[in-house]
C-alpha cells in the first residue's frame, strides 16, 4: 500500500514564464518508507515537497494528480492533512508559534480540538520520547537551534502522523545538533514505521540509511534507486551532484576502487583494508607545516578576556592568535565557544575586558571612528540577511561604493552578476551569502572575517564559494573564518587553529591538524586513518591510494 | 526556573490575589491601610526579586516625595494654609492628601511588579485562553516576537558596523536617525518574511481546521482550593468592615481619619492577613523545608 502516488504531475510558478519548476513527475512512496530526496539548490525539491500537503502547494499552472492513501489528496479534508501528514521546514525559528515548549508541543493538538485529557498524553508522551522534559518550562527563546528544530519535529509527531516531510531541516543547525536530529528522524522511522520523506545538503548521515534515493534536476527526476545504485549511477554521468555524495562514496568511485562501493565510514574502513592487505609503499601526503614565527602578522590577537555580562561566565578567557597575512585561516570548534565572539572583538562589537588585538600592527584603539573598516577589517555575519537593507541586489551594493565598475567586478569575481536585478531575500542561501560577501568586499578589505560561512550552503555552492575565497587569497587579502564545517576547512585553509574552552588550544596545518585527531576529524581521515597517515580530504584519500595501486593497474 | 511558592498556586488563584490587593488598595485611603499595603507589598517584592529588588523600592522614595509635594500645587482644597505662592495657596490638607495620593501610587507601582513577575504571559494565556483562544494566541505571538524583533535588530545593528555603516558617539544626529531608519525598515521585512513562514507552519498544523481548544499544564489542587477560600473569607471580612465605616478616610477640605479601634480592629487584621498571603506561603515552605530535611 502507499502513501503517496504521484502521476505526471507538472508545475511552473506564475512568475516564471515557460520554465517548469516540476517537469512530468511520477513518484509512488510505499508506507514506512525512508526516502532521501536530492539535487542542487533550485532543482525543484522544495517545490514537490510542498505539493503533498494542500494548505502548503504554492500557487502556480499545474498538471497532473497525486494520491495520498488511495484518495485524490485534494478530496483529502485539510483535518485529516494536517495531522497525517507532518512537515518540518528549514527555519528553526519561524516555525514555532508559541512562546513556551510546552505550549509549542500543544499547538497542533489545540487546532485540531483535542480535550485536555488527550493533549496531556500526548504531550506528555512526545516530551520523553523525544527527551524534552528538562526544558518543558522553559521559554522558546533560551533554546539551541538544535532544540527548537527538535522542538518543532515533536510537535507535529504529538498529531501522529503518517507521514514526515523534512525539508533541509539541519541547515541551520551545527554538524553535532544536525547528527542528532536526523538521528531522531531516523528513530521515529524504524521504531513508529513513519514514512520519511527528506532533502538535505549532509548527506553522510542520512544517506546510508535511505531505502531509496531521488535525484532530481530542473524539475525533473534524473534517478530514482537505492544509495548504492545511486552513487554509481552519478559517478557514470558525471553529474555534479556526486560531490554531495558521503566521502566514501566519492573516494570509491574517484580512486577506481574495486568491490562493493562502501556507504558509510565503517564500510570504507573494511574496503581500504581489503585493497591494502600489505602496508601501502606511500602513506604520507606530503605538505608544508606552518611556522611558528610570523613575521608582521595581519592579525594578532593577545590574551583576549571578554564576558557578556558582569556575573555570567568568561566567554574568551586568554584567546591568543596571531594570523599572517595572504592565507586563509579556520578556527574550529564546538558550539558556544566563543569562536563567533573572538571575531566579534575584533570588529569592537564585543569589548574585551583585558586583551590586545592589533590590526596590520597596529592597536585597535588607535584606529579613529570607522577608519578601522575602511580598507582594513570587514566581517561576513552568520546570517546574511543581517547586511541586506534594500530591495535589489544591485541597490545593495551600490550602497557601499559609487563606482560602477568596481561594483560589476566584485559581481564578477563573486558570480552573482546575474542576480543584480532580484530581491536579495528572493535568493537561495548559498546566493545570499556571495551577495552578502560582494558587499562586504566592496569595503575593500585587507583582512576579511568570516562567520561560519557555509552555513545552509549545498556542496555545489561550497566549492564555488571556496573558489571565490582562493582568488581573493591570491590578491593578497587575509581571510580568518570560523566554521563548524571541518571538511571545507580540511579543503581549504592553510592554517587550522582549535577554540576550546574560551582559548585558542592548537594552530597547524590541516594535514597536520586534522591528521592527528581522531574524533574531531574529516569522514575521510576517520575512514583512512589505519592506513595512510594524514589524508583527510577525499581527494587526498584518492592521491595517496592511486600513487600506491598505480603500478598494478 | 525558579518559582516562589505563591507563584506555583493556580494562576487563577494568583489573579484573584492581585484583583483583591489592587483594588483595595486604591480604593482605601486609611493611612494605615496604606502603610499595611506597603509594607506586604515590599516585602513579597523582595522575597521575589531578591536583592536586585532593593534599589527598585529605593527608588520609589523620590517618587514618593514627589507626588506628595506636587499634589497642594494642583490641589488647593483645605482650610490650613501654609503659604502663599502666585496667589495661590499651599494647604497643609493637601499636602496630607498628597501623602496618601502618593502611597496609592507607589503601592500600585509594586503591586503590578509583583503582579508581571507572577502572572507570565503563558499563565495569563491560560486563564483568558479558553474564553478567546484566538485572541490568546494572538498576545502569545506577540509576547513571542517584541524579544526576537530586539535580539534581530542588535544582530542587524552588529553586522552593518562590522563593513562600517554603523554609528558611534562622534555620528551626526542625522547619521544615527538614518541608521537607525534602515535597522527599522530591514527588521519590517525581516519580520514580514519570518511571519510567511509562521502562517505556513501554523496552517499545517492546522490551524483554523477546528475549533480551538486550549492547553494548559496548571490543575486546581487541594491548596489552590484552600487559598482560595482563604482569599475570599478574608474578603469578605474586610468588606464588612469597610462597609461599616471602619476604613473611612476623608482629607479634603478636612481631615477625617477613622480610628483604628477594638471594634474595627478585625477588619484591619484581615486585610493585612490577605496581603501576607504570598509571603506567609513561601514563609511556610522554608519552614516546612527545614523541617523535612531535618529528619532526614
Amino acid at each position: 500500500m502507499e502513501n503517496f502516488k504521484i502521476e505526471n504531475l507538472s508545475f511552473s510558478y506564475p512568475t516564471s514564464k515557460d520554465k517548469k519548476s516540476l517537469d512530468n513527475v511520477s513518484l509512488k512512496i510505499e508506507k514506512g518508507e525512508y526516502i532521501v530526496l536530492c539535487g542542487k539548490s533550485g532543482s525543484g525539491k522544495t517545490t514537490l515537497l510542498r505539493h503533498l500537503k494542500t494548505v502548503l502547494t504554492p500557487h502556480g499552472k499545474r498538471t497532473g494528480e497525486i494520491y495520498f492513501n488511495g484518495a485524490s489528496l485534494k478530496d483529502v479534508d485539510s483535518r485529516t492533512q494536517s495531522a497525517k501528514i507532518g512537515y518540518v521546514m528549514q527555519n528553526p525559528d519561524d516555525q514555532i508559534v508559541t512562546d513556551k515548549v510546552w505550549h509549542e508541543l500543544a499547538f497542533g493538538l489545540e487546532s485540531l480540538g483535542c480535550d485536555q485529557k488527550t493533549m496531556r498524553s500526548r504531550v506528555a508522551e512526545m516530551a520523553c520520547y523525544f527527551g524534552i522534559q528538562d526544558w518543558f518550562h522553559r521559554d522558546v527563546a533560551v533554546l539551541s537551534g538544535g532544540q527548537k528544530q527538535l522542538l518543532n519535529l515533536a510537535s507535529i509527531m504529538a498529531m501522529q502522523p503518517e507521514v514526515l516531510i523534512l525539508d533541509e531541516p539541519t541547515s541551520q543547525l551545527d554538524p553535532i545538533a544536525a547528527s542528532d536530529f536526523l538521528n531522531t528522524v531516523r528513530k521515529i522511522n524504524t521504531e513508529l514505521g513513519t514514512t520519511v520523506i527528506i532533502t538535505e545538503h549532509r548527506l553522510e548521515d542520512i544517506f546510508p540509511y535511505a531505502d531509496r534515493a531521488i535525484v532530481m534536476d530542473s524539475g525533473k527526476i534524473i534517478a530514482d534507486d537505492t544509495p548504492r545504485n545511486i552513487g554509481k549511477l552519478l559517478f557514470e554521468q558525471n553529474n555534479p551532484m556526486f560531490t554531495a555524495m558521503p566521502t566514501p562514496v566519492r573516494v570509491f568511485y574517484n580512486a577506481n576502487g574495486n568491490g562493493n562501493c562502501p556507504l558509510t565510514v565503517r564500510e570504507g574502513r573494511a574496503w581500504l583494508n581489503k585493497e591494502f592487505e600489505t602496508e601501502p609503499e606511500i602513506k604520507e601526503i606530503p605538505y608544508q607545516n606552518i611556522d611558528d614565527d610570523i613575521e608582521k602578522p595581519a592579525l594578532s590577537l593577545k590574551e583576549l578576556w571578554f564576558r557578556y555580562e558582569k556575573d555570567t561566565p568568561d566567554i574568551l578567557r586568554g584567546v591568543s592568535l596571531e594570523v599572517p597575512s595572504g592565507t586563509i585561516s579556520a578556527i574550529v570548534g564546538g558550539n558556544g565557544a566563543g569562536k563567533s565572539t573572538t571575531l566579534k572583538a575584533i570588529c569592537g562589537i564585543c569589548k574585551p575586558y583585558r586583551g590586545k588585538i592589533k590590526v596590520l600592527g597596529k592597536p585597535v584603539n588607535k584606529f579613529k571612528s570607522g577608519e578601522l573598516f575602511r580598507n582594513c577589517v570587514s566581517m561576513l555575519p552568520q546570517d546574511p540577511k543581517s547586511l541586506f537593507v534594500k530591495s535589489k541586489v544591485f541597490d545593495e551594493l551600490s550602497e557601499m561604493t559609487k563606482d560602477k565598475n568596481r561594483i560589476n567586478e566584485i559581481a564578477e569575481i563573486c558570480q552573482i552578476t546575474d542576480l543584480m536585478n532580484n530581491h536579495p531575500y528572493d535568493l537561495s542561501g548559498g546566493e545570499q551569502q556571495r551577495v552578502a560577501l560582494a558587499k562586504v568586499l566592496l569595503t575593500e578589505p585587507k583582512i576579511l572575517l568570516l562567520d561560519e560561512p557555509t552555513k545552509g550552503m549545498d556542496s555545489f555552492f561550497k566549492e564555488t564559494f571556496a573558489t571565490v575565497l582562493n582568488k581573493l587569497k591570491r590578491q593578497g587579502i587575509t581571510i580568518l573564518m570560523v566554521s563548524h564545517d571541518v571538511e571545507f576547512c580540511a579543503k581549504y585553509a592553510d592554517r587550522v587553529s582549535m577554540f576550546f574552552d574560551g582559548q585558542v588550544l592548537t594552530t597547524d596545518a590541516p594535514q597536520e591538524f586534522f591528521g592527528s585527531n581522531s574524533f574531531y576529524t574529516t569522514a575521510a581521515n576517520r575512514m583512512s586513518k589505519h592506513i595512510f597517515k594524514n589524508a583527510v580530504t577525499a581527494e587526498n584519500v584518492v592521491e595517496l591510494y592511486r600513487k600506491n595501486k598505480g603500478g598494478a593497474q | 526556573m525558579k518559582q516562589d511558592a505563591f507563584s506555583k498556586l493556580h494562576p487563577a488563584v494568583n489573579l484573584l490575589f492581585f484583583i483583591g490587593a489592587i483594588a483595595f488598595g486604591v480604593l482605601l485611603q486609611h493611612p494605615v491601610y496604606l502603610l499595611a499595603g506597603i509594607f506586604a507589598s515590599g516585602l513579597y517584592y523582595l522575597l521575589l526579586n531578591g536583592r536586585n529588588g532593593i534599589k527598585n523600592i529605593l527608588l520609589m522614595i523620590p517618587l514618593f516625595i514627589f507626588v506628595t509635594l506636587f499634589n497642594p500645587i494642583v490641589n488647593t482644597r483645605g482650610v490650613t494654609v501654609l503659604f502663599t505662592y502666585l496667589d495661590r495657596p499651599y494647604t497643609l490638607e493637601a499636602l496630607v492628601y498628597g501623602v496618601a495620593v502618593a502611597a496609592t501610587f507607589v503601592l500600585m507601582i509594586i503591586w503590578f511588579g509583583c503582579y508581571g513577575k507572577v502572572l507570565t504571559g503563558d499563565k495569563f494565556t491560560c486563564l483568558f485562553g479558553n474564553l478567546a483562544p484566538s485572541l490568546s494566541l494572538l498576545l502569545v505571538m506577540v509576547f513571542r516576537m517584541i524579544p526576537n524583533l530586539l535580539q534581530k535588530a542588535k544582530q542587524i545593528i552588529g553586522a552593518r558596523s562590522s563593513i562600517g555603516k554603523g554609528t558611534d558617539e562622534k555620528s551626526s544626529f542625522k547619521d544615527k536617525l538614518n541608521s537607525g531608519m534602515t535597522v527599522i525598515g530591514v527588521l519590517t521585512s525581516w519580520a514580514l518574511e519570518g511571519s510567511i513562514t509562521t502562517s505556513d507552519s501554523m496552517r499545517s498544523r492546522g490551524y483554523g481546521t477546528s475549533k480551538r481548544t486550549s492547553f494548559t499544564v496548571y490543575r486546581m489542587t487541594k491548596t489552590d482550593w484552600i487559598s482560595a477560600f482563604v482569599m475570599f473569607a478574608l474578603l469578605g471580612i474586610v468588606i464588612f468592615f469597610a462597609a461599616n465605616g471602619g476604613m473611612n478616610a476623608e482629607f479634603l477640605p478636612e481631615r477625617n481619619i477613622a480610628p483604628i479601634n477594638s471594634k474595627n480592629i478585625t477588619g484591619f487584621i484581615a486585610y493585612l492577613g490577605y496581603l501576607m498571603i504570598p509571603t506567609i506561603l513561601n514563609v511556610k515552605e522554608v519552614i516546612r523545608w527545614k523541617i523535612s530535611k531535618s529528619k532526614i
